[in-house]
This record gives C-alpha cells, sequence and structure tokens, in this order.
C-alpha cells in the first residue's frame, strides 16, 4: 500500500480582497513505500499548502488524499498517528523542559506510558540532545530546537515522516547530521517526503522527486530519470594516445573528445570496447537538479 | 461528533494542561485566593454580624466568592493557554495531533476543571477556618455543582480561546463580559434584595443558576428554585459543549 497517494487535489484560498487564490491545482502524486522523495519548488510554489493538505491541517477544494490508504478527510485521526509531520516554523513550548516537551508529545500521539522514556531517550540520542533534556525547551539555541521538532516527530514511530524544510536555516554541521538521521529512518523502513530549497540536499537524499510551481506538478519521477532526460547528452572522455582511429561522430574538444550519445549504456560499452586500455577516463555529462529547476520554472 | 472512550492522546493533553498550569502556581492558585481573603476582610468588618434568611452575611459571601472563583479559573485557563499558543504557533501541535476535536476540547476542559476545584480547595483550607459555615447541607450536590460548573466554563474558555485572536479579546471577555455577570449573579447579594426589573433580569443571567446551586449545596439556601437552576445549568453544559464542538473543528481544520 502506497504511503500516500494525492489524486486531483486543488485548494483554493479566498485572499482578504475576497478573490480565489489557487494555491494547490489539480495535483495527482504517489509516494512508494520505503523511498525519500523531494518536494521542491520555488517560494509560494503551494509545497506547504501541499503538505498541510497531506497532514490534514486544510482541507482539499476538490481531490482526496490517502496514507496507507486511511483517508485523510474521512479518517483524520486514524491517517494523523500514521504520520510525523515536522513543520517549517520552529515553535516550541515555553513553559516546558526537553524531556517534559516530548513526554506529553509521546502521549499524545498514543504512546503507551511504559514505553514513553524509551522512545524519549532513543530520539534525544538521535538528535544529540541528551544533555538538554532538563533545560526549558525555550532556552535551545535555534538549531537545538529545530532538532527537538524532528524529536517530537519520529517519537511515536511514524511510517511516513514529513518534514517541511527541515534543513532551514541550520549549519552544515547539523545539515549533515539531519540528513544522517533521515538516511538511517529511511533504512529502517520510514518513507520520507521532504520539502526543501536546498537542491544539492534532494540530489544527495532523493530517490524520487517531484517539482511543483504555481500549485502544478511540473515534473516528477526518479531523480536519476529526470537528470538523464535533460543531460545534454554527451559522453566525454580523455584518451593516454589522441593519434589513433576514432568512431564516426566523434570530436575533439581540446584534451577531451566528445560522442554524441543516444543511449548512455550502449554509448559507453562502444566506447570502451573501441579505446579499451587507452582510455584514460569517461563520463556523462548529467544535467545537475538545480539546471533542471530552473530550465523548467524560468 | 463520534463519541468514545478517550484514549491516550487525550490523558497525555489533559496532564500537559495541568503540568502547565502547576508550574505557574502562585498565579494560578494561590492569586485569585488572596482575592478572596481580600473581599472577605472588606465585607467581613463592614457587614459584622448581618444574616440574609438565615445565612450568616459572611458564609453568604463567602460560597459565592468562590463560586467566582471557581468560574473565572475555568474559564482563564483553556483561554489562556489557546491564546498563548495560537500566538506562539504552538497550535500547530494540536492541528497534528490524532486527537479528535472533541477530545482536544474535554482535555482543555478538564484540566480547567482541575485548576478550579485545586483553587477551590486550597481555598478553603486557608479561610474556612473564619466563616461561620454551618457544615454542608447537600454534599453530593456540592461535588455535582462544582463539577458542572467547572466544566461548563472549562468548556466555555476553550471555545473562547479558540476563537479568540489575542490577549485583547480575552481582556474584553473578563473585563466587559465576565466580571459584570459574575458580580450580577448574586455573589455578594440575593437577586430578591434588588428593584424590579434588575430581579428579573439577574434571573437570564446564567452565572446566578451556578452561583444559586453553589450556595444552596452548602447553605440550603437558595435565590429560587434549586432544582431549576439544575437544569439550566445542565442545558447550559450542553449548549457549551455543542458550540466548543463546532469551534474547534472549525479552527483546528482551515477551511
Amino acid at each position: 500500500m502506497n504511503p500516500l497517494s494525492i489524486q486531483h487535489v486543488s485548494k483554493t484560498y479566498k485572499t482578504p480582497k475576497k478573490e480565489d487564490l489557487l494555491a494547490v491545482d489539480d495535483v495527482s502524486l504517489v509516494i512508494a513505500p520505503g523511498s525519500i522523495h523531494g518536494l521542491l519548488g520555488p517560494n509560494g510554489a503551494g509545497k506547504s499548502t501541499l503538505i498541510s493538505l497531506i497532514a490534514g491541517i486544510n482541507t482539499p477544494t476538490h481531490g482526496s488524499i490517502t496514507l496507507f490508504g486511511l483517508d485523510v478527510i474521512k479518517n483524520p485521526e486514524a491517517a494523523k498517528g500514521l504520520i510525523g509531520v515536522v513543520p517549517q516554523e520552529v515553535v516550541v513550548e515555553m513553559a516546558f523542559t526537553v524531556q517534559e516537551v516530548l513526554y506529553y508529545f509521546s502521549g499524545m500521539y498514543g504512546v503507551p506510558q511504559a514505553q514513553r522514556q524509551a522512545r524519549i531517550d532513543q530520539a534525544l540520542d538521535d538528535l544529540q540532545l541528551t544533555e538538554k533534556k532538563h533545560e526549558k525547551a525555550k532556552n535551545l539555541s535555534g538549531g537545538m530546537k529545530r532538532r527537538l521538532m524532528i524529536a517530537k516527530a519520529i517519537l511515536h514511530q511514524p511510517k511516513l515522516l514529513i518534514l517541511d524544510e527541515p534543513t532551514a536555516g541550520v549549519d552544515v554541521a547539523l545539515r549533515q547530521k539531519i540528513w544522517e538521521l533521515v538516511r538511517r529512518l529511511n533504512a529502517s523502513g520510514t518513507t520520507i517526503l521532504f520539502t526543501t530549497h536546498y537542491l544539492e540536499e534532494a540530489e544527495q537524499l532523493c530517490d524520487a522527486i517531484t517539482l511543483v510551481n504555481h500549485g502544478k506538478v511540473i515534473k516528477e519521477g526518479k531523480l536519476k530519470d529526470i537528470q538523464q532526460e535533460f543531460s545534454k547528452n554527451i559522453i566525454h572522455f580523455e584518451l593516454f594516445n589522441k593519434s589513433v582511429s576514432h568512431p564516426s561522430d566523434v570530436v575533439a574538444t581540446g584534451s577531451e573528445f566528445e560522442f554524441p550519445m543516444t543511449n548512455l549504456a550502449q554509448d559507453m560499452n562502444m566506447i570502451t570496447t573501441h579505446y579499451g586500455d587507452n582510455l584514460k577516463n569517461i563520463r556523462s555529462e548529467a544535467a545537475s537538479l538545480e539546471q533542471i529547476f530552473l530550465t523548467l520554472t524560468k | 461528533m463520534s463519541i468514545s472512550l478517550p484514549q491516550t492522546g487525550m490523558w497525555a493533553l489533559y496532564a500537559r494542561e495541568v503540568k502547565r498550569f502547576q508550574k505557574l502556581w502562585m498565579d494560578t492558585i494561590f492569586n485569585p485566593i488572596v482575592s478572596i481573603g481580600l473581599y472577605l476582610a472588606v465585607f467581613g468588618v463592614v457587614a459584622g454580624d448581618r444574616v440574609i434568611h438565615g445565612v450568616p452575611y459572611l458564609a453568604f459571601i463567602y460560597i459565592g466568592l468562590l463560586s467566582m472563583n471557581l468560574i473565572n479559573a475555568s474559564i482563564s485557563n483553556p483561554a489562556f493557554a489557546l491564546i498563548i499558543s495560537k500566538n506562539l504557533g504552538t497550535i500547530i501541535d494540536l492541528q497534528l495531533a490524532p486527537i479528535s476535536p472533541w477530545r482536544v476540547g474535554l482535555a482543555y476542559a478538564l484540566a480547567a476543571l482541575t485548576r478550579g476545584v485545586i483553587t477551590l480547595f486550597v481555598g478553603v483550607l486557608l479561610t474556612a477556618w473564619f466563616i461561620p459555615l454551618g457544615g454542608i447541607a447537600h454534599p453530593f450536590l456540592l461535588l455535582l455543582a462544582i463539577a458542572l460548573t467547572g466544566i461548563q466554563f472549562g468548556i466555555v474558555g476553550v471555545a473562547f480561546g479558540m476563537w479568540a485572536k489575542n490577549f485583547e479579546a480575552l481582556t474584553f471577555l473578563t473585563t466587559f463580559v465576565l466580571q459584570p455577570m459574575i458580580f450580577l449573579a448574586g455573589v455578594f447579594y440575593p437577586i430578591d434584595s434588588l428593584p424590579s426589573p434588575w430581579n428579573i433580569i439577574s434571573q437570564f443571567n446564567p452565572l446566578h443558576h451556578n452561583v444559586n446551586l453553589l450556595r444552596f449545596a452548602v447553605t440550603d439556601y437558595a435565590d429560587g428554585n434549586p432544582w431549576r437552576s439544575l437544569i439550566i445549568v445542565i442545558t447550559l453544559l450542553v449548549a457549551a459543549t455543542v458550540a466548543m464542538h463546532y469551534i474547534v473543528k472549525k479552527k483546528l481544520r482551515a477551511e
């Protein structure tokens, strides 16, 4: 069963001037079990609105959303219990310590009392917050508050973890730690959906991506397939001895040679067979996600 | 509204809200008790040994003041917590949690009742020794009246806290609506001592029936039929619950 299935979902808001604003426009999306799925798009593309619809905070104007087969509108509590959500905005309780925040939050998600402390200790350890557990949450640094929000979302061991810009405004070291945690959770069977502005992050983590702009899905699929689709279709290679016969269509460009690619695997095989040990290095020029993003959103 | 047994999530939310007011015990528990003490000191000196319908005046207003305290604590606890939550943005925790709107409301209302009862209990412990009470006339009715009043105004506080955008709205409610209604509910005097039409108008003040019921349960004296007050309190509780459920559902799930 797919962790998330969105079918023809639209969301229209009323602006303060009572005009209709179409924030999400006929979006359909399916996330495969066990995947890390990136939801990418420029500011105002509709990513956070889509997340709020999935999380049951907002109601779609049209369409349906199911989480593990449960309709988010018809079975909101059951559906919400299966997911963990890390909202974009960092907010913490003023009155409680880190330990207390996690204790009550795990209870709110139905974690039995007997299991709560073990889950809290694990989450604190995962997010490197153990030393801060008796501190008031409001006194934590920005990065620690962000980690606390992630800890809250994983306490009940959700089957789908949704992270809305989890690394926005965090330093490089913390970003790496969050990536590690995402990979670890994914390896243990948690499906991940996250939005990000950092395309490098999506390239590092995602199996599949969905690009949205102006509320519409403009591209979706496996990252490798999309990159290949947008690649420049050229194989670059270098030779130890350049004075050899070349297949037709090979063009010398300074120290390198280029070959127009039609099929990556077949063409790579042809070149490596033709030049054998004379081949110094070979690469295909895959389009970066940034190039794809800019091409599709300009 | 589907009604099923409250589950872990609701009780965890209740426990969190109880913990919240316990952390601010000086403000939430003792502050109102100081107010009661001051009222009793002033009215005790002014009224002397005056008796109203067979009830010593100090005992008469004592029950009124405790009722006022219970109502204030019950309404302000959830209203304050929810408005803060909206201001901080932590309301999203309630929006995301797998707890149905009526259970969210009930958790906050029960926490409000708990605060009201603790305040009442501590207040009685600290002040009852100098009040000329001759015992409790109807103990079971007293427990019922406390429970109904606490939960009723807890529910009103939840509905208001969810609806209000800021603390100005809460100040408006307490200063311009709640306090006048409390003072006109017969806290300090029997409403039959008011000139017409105010004695009739006071009968339509919903708070009057809570005060009346509590006073009857303790002193056996009531302004009018106490059983009618009980029915009115229960009716208003049901109405407040329906309104609270509608508002919580609407506010936790943006349309």
